[in-house]
């Protein structure tokens, strides 16, 4: 298997209205795919398809090698996701919420026991083991649900605006744990509104009303439209949407 | 996969600050306030009596009326004008006209003349009070023909006594127990689960469970479990309130009530499901629930009974699952009856909870 996902001519509609508009694109393995767009471009309605959870209209294609309409349960065994929304149980403690996702990636409760000791300890998170991930700051449940995501070592990860709402300072260390990720092997799928996370990736594709109108490396990207960085190159091409938010 | 969703789920009950204690204190004041609140007995029936005969036997049946105790004699006069006025500035409920002659008829045993009007505004205090004055009269006509001074010459009277069965003294609150059994099974098993599922489309969890491997059938049992568990706690408990407060016991088997309860739970599970599977948020939900209930509980026969609705709500009633629940409980509570008996009830009940199940199911879609 060469490449971790591969779209064929991808479209979803939702009565007249075409939210993923005929994309095409492939993601090789282990590397950090950035989906950018502005608000309403069709990310994460595309994302939604790749995860299963969303049945295309027309078109298809492979992520981890099975098939995005005919085997969307054989997809979630082997991906991980985190959503936009944070989605961890908040009435759970810390190591519930681990215990949980662990059993239900099937994980035995012996391995689930040495995932929450790395998992914590890699966080530094020891000491809230039994807090309410309700009582923790938006920046630690963030790198928390990146963990559990990973926690069964899926090939690849989905993060939908990972880093949401959170200062510089946690989104830089946010991208190291996805940076580590990656140099265990891991693909991974993201999407962002910061453009100097769009620089941390290795390929970029920019969504505007539904098609993907840009999709290469940040350098050739840059080179391409003349820009210095990727904020002008988002400016150039996001400036072109006719749709609204 | 089940093992750690139950834990979540049993933890997560435990932990919301406002379940527990509904699924204690809601049975309790069910059971303590409603079987004497929600009471069908009509007493202080305001009466006016027309008589036109003035004699003692007259005034013997309408002294018979009042010390039965469900009468207050507002008034005895006679112009049947004024008892009708009475009547339309709502003071009196009834009318009781005694005609002329109507000593002389009760000995020669011609029919007699006395008549009956109601004030059916209030239609249950109407049509019970007018049953309450006709027994009066009844019995007030039997007391004289036992009496030697009647000949036997006209021959034999149909005598006709009522005997109420399995509720001799026509307590209202035994009939009522069963029935709020059925009603606190269906609020826990068919409107927890569903707000709760509900709950976790509106925060968005539900999302991180479609992604993972997890089947359907297993995460929509894994939270029904805790509730049944509840269920069964619940039960035991309104039992035990029936019988310290009340002193009534279970007259028919208990498997029979457990079995009955456990089809009632898989059409309310259905139906919960149904629910949320095509509510987006708690409103819609509570709404949709509401309009559910009320059908329910007036078209159950739990505080009227459905041989007294009309043909086409009779009908209707066939798809009410409490109908089947409440009737099957009554059954068996205050008769009786063993699960033999009351073979409809149960077949009735797996035909609409197996309906809504799978109904349930097929919509309930991990993808969209």
């Amino acid at each position: 298997m060469e490449n971790a996902i591969e779209i064929h001519n991808l479209t979803k509609k939702f009565g007249d209205f075409t939210a993923v508009d005929n994309i095409s694109f492939t993601v090789r393995k282990g590397e950090i795919f950035g989906f950018l767009g502005a608000n309403g471009a069709g990310k994460t309605t595309a994302m939604r398809i790749l995860c299963g959870l969303s049945i295309p209209t027309s078109g298809g294609g492979t992520v981890a090698g099975y098939d995005i309409v005919r085997e969307p349960e054989k997809i979630k065994r082997h991906i991980g996701y985190m959503s936009q929304k944070f989605s961890l149980y908040p009435d759970l403690k810390v190591w519930e919420n681990i215990r949980l996702f662990g059993g239900i990636y099937g994980l035995s409760d012996k391995e689930i026991a040495s995932r929450t000791r790395d998992i914590l300890s890699g966080l530094g998170m020891e000491d809230v083991r039994n807090s309410f991930v309700d009582s923790l700051p938006l920046g630690w449940k963030q790198k928390l649900s990146f963990s559990i995501a990973m926690i069964h070592n899926p090939r690849i990860v989905f993060l939908d605006e990972p880093t949401g709402g959170v200062d510089p300072e946690t989104r830089r260390r946010f991208w190291e744990l996805i940076y580590e990720a990656t140099s265990g092997g891991v693909t991974v799928f993201v999407t962002t509104h910061y453009m100097d996370e769009a620089e941390y990736c290795d390929s970029v594709s920019i969504m505007v009303d539904g098609r993907i109108e840009a999709l290469d490396s940040p350098a050739a990207l840059k080179e391409k439209y003349g820009a210095e960085n990727m904020d002008a190159v988002f400016r150039m091409l996001a400036g072109r949407a006719k749709r609204g938010e | 996969m089940w093992k750690y969703l139950i834990e979540k789920e049993f933890k997560q009950f435990f932990r919301d600050p406002m379940l527990p204690r509904i699924v204690i204190v809601f049975p309790v004041i069910m059971m303590l306030v409603f079987p004497f609140a929600a009471n069908m007995e009509v007493r202080n029936i305001n009466l006016v009596v027309v008589d036109n005969d003035r004699t003692d036997v007259s005034a013997e049946l309408i002294e018979k009326c009042t010390e039965s105790g469900y009468f207050r004699l507002k008034k005895v006069c006679s112009d049947p004008r004024e008892a009708q006025a009475m009547m339309d500035k709502n003071t009196v409920d009834a009318i009781l006209t005694i005609e002329q002659g109507f000593s002389r008829s009760i000995v020669t045993g011609e029919s007699f003349p006395v008549g009956i009007k109601v004030n059916t505004v209030n239609g249950t205090k109407g049509s019970i009070g007018s049953q309450y004055l006709s027994n009066c009269i009844m019995l007030f006509m039997q007391s004289r023909t036992d009496t030697p001074a009647v000949t036997q010459a006209q021959g034999e009277t149909i005598e006709a006594s009522p005997k109420y069965m399995y509720n001799p003294y026509m307590d209202y609150k035994v009939f009522m127990v069963p029935a709020l059994i059925v009603i606190a099974v269906t609020m826990v098993t068919g409107f927890f689960p569903a707000l709760n599922i509900v709950g976790e489309k509106e925060a968005g969890t539900i999302e991180q469970m479609n992604v993972s491997p997890i089947s359907k059938t297993a995460f929509i049992v894994c939270k029904m479990i805790p509730y049944w568990v509840i269920t069964f706690f619940m039960l035991g408990m309104c039992l035990l309130i029936a019988w310290l407060v009340f002193g009534y016991v279970c007259k028919g088997s208990l498997w029979g009530v457990v079995l009955f309860t456990v089809l009632h739970i898989m059409v309310t599970a259905g139906l919960g499901l149904l629910i949320s599977n095509y509510s987006d948020n708690a409103q819609q939900a509570m709404f949709i629930m509401m309009f559910f209930v009320l059908i329910f509980m007036l078209m159950s026969g739990v505080f009227t009974p459905v041989s007294s609705m009309p043909e086409w709500a009779q009908i209707i009633t066939y798809a009410n699952p409490l109908r089947y629940y409440a009737d099957a409980m009554r059954s068996i509570f205050l008769k009786g009856s063993s699960i033999a008996d009351v073979w409809q009830d149960a077949a009735g009940l797996l035909a609409i909870g197996g309906g809504a199940l799978t109904w349930a199911i097929c919509s309930y879609r991990k993808t969209s």
